[in-house]
């Protein structure tokens, strides 16, 4: 009787055709989320900026594929060269540098890519074999395996076109070397999303990861200082021969030099990395492309290890997901030990408040808010690093600019340039000022406080922070470069007074009309707002836009002081420009007052 | 006559075609404990958005403390206080950096403030728990703090949407006799809430919200009569309970079908 039998009448006996993770009932979970992703991205659609964003979304794919195929097909040409000089010692190199985009562009965009959070399907009755197949499918939409798959379809063009003979051979390499970075960087993410479950691991490593990348941004101008003093050698009015003759003769002792005293290290780097994965994938292709007896028995042995790589990748990865599968908990319950302690250090510190008396910070909403804003910022590194990262780069930026000069000069325009660049970090603070506030934004809404007053106030707090970074950005820059020109000095200062509040102008009514929530102190699993980023990018070019004419047409007609007038005049027009939006802030917020609560609420 | 403490007229939300909210019209005096019922979904907390300004009326005029209010209606933001569904808190704060930043957000001294907020979070029993973000509070200790948040400027009218939902019972207890203390003291309370018992226990008044429209509208003694009265004699003698009251009223006409049985369920 059909009513008896549970399963039948429920429907799952019909989809229970076949077990394992490509069995039926396996097929229709995939067909099921397949279509939960085309609805979630078409229902993200039909919010009123719908179009909007759309159109910010292409213009963005646009970007990222025009990007991905230039790197691709450079991959592809230098593998073609590679191949068709005979360089083959230099393909391990290619790889490598694969190996390192495909590795590390999913840590450096995790902020702004949306991931979807597989772990929610965990509630449904999904095999382990189906969760993993998932996961690792939901990766091959992620930027760095397309970026990387681009590349590895570059080299394998690149190579058979240089020598046909080895399509099937360089194809089996490239595909196992995929299948490891694909398996390992979903491994690399399973496992810095499980530690960054927790807050306080994810500050500790976030901090870890700040260090981390800054003293790699810090190894570029060290190698550039080095490079710079070879490049600048003062060569006086010496003629081009006499010049490219010097230059040479300097590279070949360099190059000595170099071979001298990094040569055994490299040896032993070469020796080791041909045992890792790009090496091993690397040495497979050139042992396949060998004629001597026994190569391709060679390149077979290198494809074998390089698949225990794959394998371990994959158990890696596969441990995680089991845990996650499973279903751990993260939960950081402080033991009773450490309750007491806290509850003892309350006592002292308030006993020791009462005798010192009131806390740091003034009164009124403006303070207050103001002292959030900077409590806030202090405890998340994400926004630290948004703001310190650029500063770093200033270092960078200022060894090219010597480099442009002329016997040794530097490039006039170089101040603004490091200054413009400073600024950029404080583009998600001007244009998305509401988006960290979560729940928190309605109490804006249900407080006596204007909206105005809010925003003002996180103006001040953004616009104090931002004097403060340039300030450091070009003291770093003066003391990099010398110090600058005080006609360009002053244009500078005026051009920031133009663009400062522009910026605030603008981005005060884009985050009250397109704000997007934002987890600060997350890395991962942040979704944003394609339309917002496109309109920063627009007045941001439009003031750097501005910027860049003016100091051009001044420096061409040696006019540099006319910049300081004329720059001046415009930050009038922005100042009145921000004081009219603040003045409007509260009718706009209750105009998009809806949206903007739904938005900074919505959960996940 | 007296000044209602809350006071609506027509009060409508549209949300495109749907009309969460229909021509309200409620009155609530000062020192009231007012109870706000409906089943999910009739616009309960549409309703109290819309008191409080966290929403735009369609149509329809609120009064607060006799006074007509609006977004802008910033001298009357002063005297209400309001516990939101999704509570306003401010995860990167701890919970004394929250409540002063709320008390000054309300126009509160520096004193006042700080010492207001070692009094509530000594009362609240967060004391312990002053190091401690507020994003990793569980969710009772958010509710406690969102409550203390609510009351620390000491608000004439106080809005609380589902204030006891995950606090546990000793809490629970705290701050019914927190609030009981509002009332003696003056304060009216508007409260929305599933548990029912509840709003038996501390609201003199209740209105019942049900498809958006108000359904029924008086004092708990009033509307039992008034449902005892419809029911065959015999059982007009019992003591209705407040539950089954809600559910005479929200069942009736039509509103809520009998629930059908889902045979293939086990």
């Amino acid at each position: 009787m059909a009513g008896i039998d549970g399963r039948a009448m429920n429907g799952v006996a019909e989809v229970d055709g076949g077990g394992g993770m490509f069995g039926a009932e396996a097929r229709v979970q995939y067909a099921a989320l397949a279509r939960l992703r085309w609805h979630m991205f078409m229902n993200g659609l039909r919010v009123k900026k719908g179009a909007l964003e759309l159109g910010a979304r292409t213009i963005s794919f646009v970007f990222f594929v025009a990007g991905g195929l230039a790197v691709g097909s450079g991959a592809g040409a230098a593998a073609y060269f590679i191949t068709a000089y005979g360089g083959w010692r230099y393909l391990p190199v290619l790889l490598w540098a694969v190996f390192f985009v495909w590795q590390m562009v999913p840590i450096m965009l995790a902020s702004f890519q949306d991931q979807f959070d597989l772990g929610i399907l965990l509630r449904f009755p999904l095999r382990f074999g189906s969760y993993f197949l998932l996961y690792v499918v939901f990766g091959l939409l992620d930027v760095s395996t397309i970026l990387g798959g681009l590349c590895c379809v570059g080299i394998l063009v690149g190579i058979t076109l240089a020598q046909p003979g080895l399509f099937a051979w360089i194809a089996l390499g490239l595909g196992v070397f995929a299948a490891f970075n694909i398996l390992l960087v979903r491994a690399i993410f399973a496992w810095i999303d499980r530690w960054l479950a927790q807050r306080k691991t994810r500050e500790i490593l976030g901090a870890i990861f700040m260090v981390l990348i800054l003293s790699l941004q810090l190894l570029n101008p060290a190698l550039h200082r080095e490079k710079h003093k070879v490049a600048t050698n003062p060569l006086g009015s010496a003629n081009r021969e006499e010049q490219n003759r010097l230059q040479a003769q300097e590279y070949q002792r360099t190059k000595a030099l170099f071979k001298d005293r990094y040569g055994p290290w490299l040896g032993r780097v070469n020796a080791v990395q041909q045992w890792l994965p790009p090496g091993l994938a690397a040495r497979s292709m050139r042992q396949a492309h060998s004629q001597l007896p026994g190569s391709q028995v060679g390149s077979l042995e290198s494809l074998g290890v390089l698949g225990l790589f794959v394998f371990a990748a994959g158990s890696v990865l596969g441990s995680r997901l089991k845990s996650e599968y499973r279903g751990e908990n993260l939960g950081i319950a402080p033991s009773a030990s450490k309750a007491a302690e806290v509850r003892a250090r309350e006592v002292q510190r308030r006993t020791g408040r009462a005798a010192s008396g009131g806390r740091p910070g003034g009164s009124g909403p403006i303070a207050a808010v103001i002292e959030k804003e900077l409590r806030t910022l202090l405890r998340t590194l994400p926004l630290i690093y948004a703001i310190g990262a650029p500063l770093i780069l200033v270092l960078v930026f200022s060894g090219v600019f010597i480099k442009s000069g002329s016997a040794g000069g530097v490039f006039p325009m170089a101040l603004p340039l490091c200054l413009v660049y400073a600024q950029l970090g404080f583009t998600r603070f001007f244009y998305n000022s509401l988006g960290a506030e979560e729940a928190g934004i309605q109490l804006y809404f249900l407080s006596p406080t204007p909206i105005r007053t809010v925003l003002l106030a996180k103006n001040l707090f953004h616009s104090l922070l931002f004097g403060l970074t340039l300030l450091v950005a070009g003291i770093l820059a003066v003391l990099r470069l010398g110090p600058p020109d005080s006609m360009v000095l002053l244009a500078t200062m005026a051009w920031i007074l133009f663009a400062l509040p522009s910026n605030l102008a603008a981005g005060n009514i884009v985050s009250l009309t397109m704000a997007y929530r934002v987890n600060p102190g997350r890395i991962t699993r942040q979704g944003g707002s394609q339309a917002n980023a496109l309109l920063a990018v627009v007045v941001q070019a439009v003031a750097m836009g501005v910027g860049a004419a003016v100091f051009g047409l001044c420096w061409f007609f040696d006019k540099m002081w006319i910049a300081i007038p004329v720059f001046l005049v415009f930050a009038g027009i922005a100042i009145y420009l921000w004081i009219r939006g603040l003045g409007n802030a509260d009718q706009l917020a209750n105009r998009h007052k809806d949206s903007l609560l739904a938005t900074l609420m919505k959960a996940g | 006559m007296e000044t209602a403490a809350i006071q609506t007229y027509g009060l409508t939300r549209r949300f495109g075609a749907l009309t969460a909210v229909e021509e309200v019209t409620l009155s609530v005096a000062p020192g009231q404990f007012f109870g706000f019922l409906g089943p999910n979904g009739a616009g309960k907390s549409t309703t109290i958005k819309m008191l409080t300004g966290l929403l735009e009326p369609s149509a329809g005029t609120i009064e607060i403390l006799g006074k007509p209010f609006g977004a802008g209606a910033l001298d009357l933001k002063q005297q209400i206080g309001v516990v939101p569904e999704g509570m306003a808190l401010m995860g990167r704060l701890t919970a004394p950096e929250y409540l002063r930043f709320v008390g000054r957000m309300y126009g509160l001294d520096k004193a006042t403030t700080n010492e207001r907020t070692d009094e509530l979070l000594e009362f609240m029993q967060l004391a312990n728990e002053s190091r401690k973000l507020v994003t990793d509070f569980s969710h009772g200790m958010q509710k406690k703090l969102a409550m203390a948040a609510a009351v620390i400027h000491g608000p004439k009218v106080l809005f609380l949407d589902e204030p006891f939902e995950g606090v546990d019972a000793i809490a629970a207890g705290m701050l019914k006799a927190m609030l009981q203390g509002m009332i003696n003291r003056g304060a009216t309370i508007f409260l929305t809430t599933h548990v029912l018992e509840i709003v038996e226990r501390l609201c003199s008044h209740v209105a019942i919200i049900s498809h958006g429209r108000l359904v029924a509208n008086g004092s708990i003694e009033d509307l039992r009569a008034g449902v005892a009265s419809t029911l065959p004699g015999s059982e007009q003698e019992e003591r209705l309970t407040l539950e089954e009251i809600f559910l005479s009223i929200v069942g009736a006409g039509g509103q809520q079908e009998p629930a059908q049985e889902l045979s293939w369920l086990a």
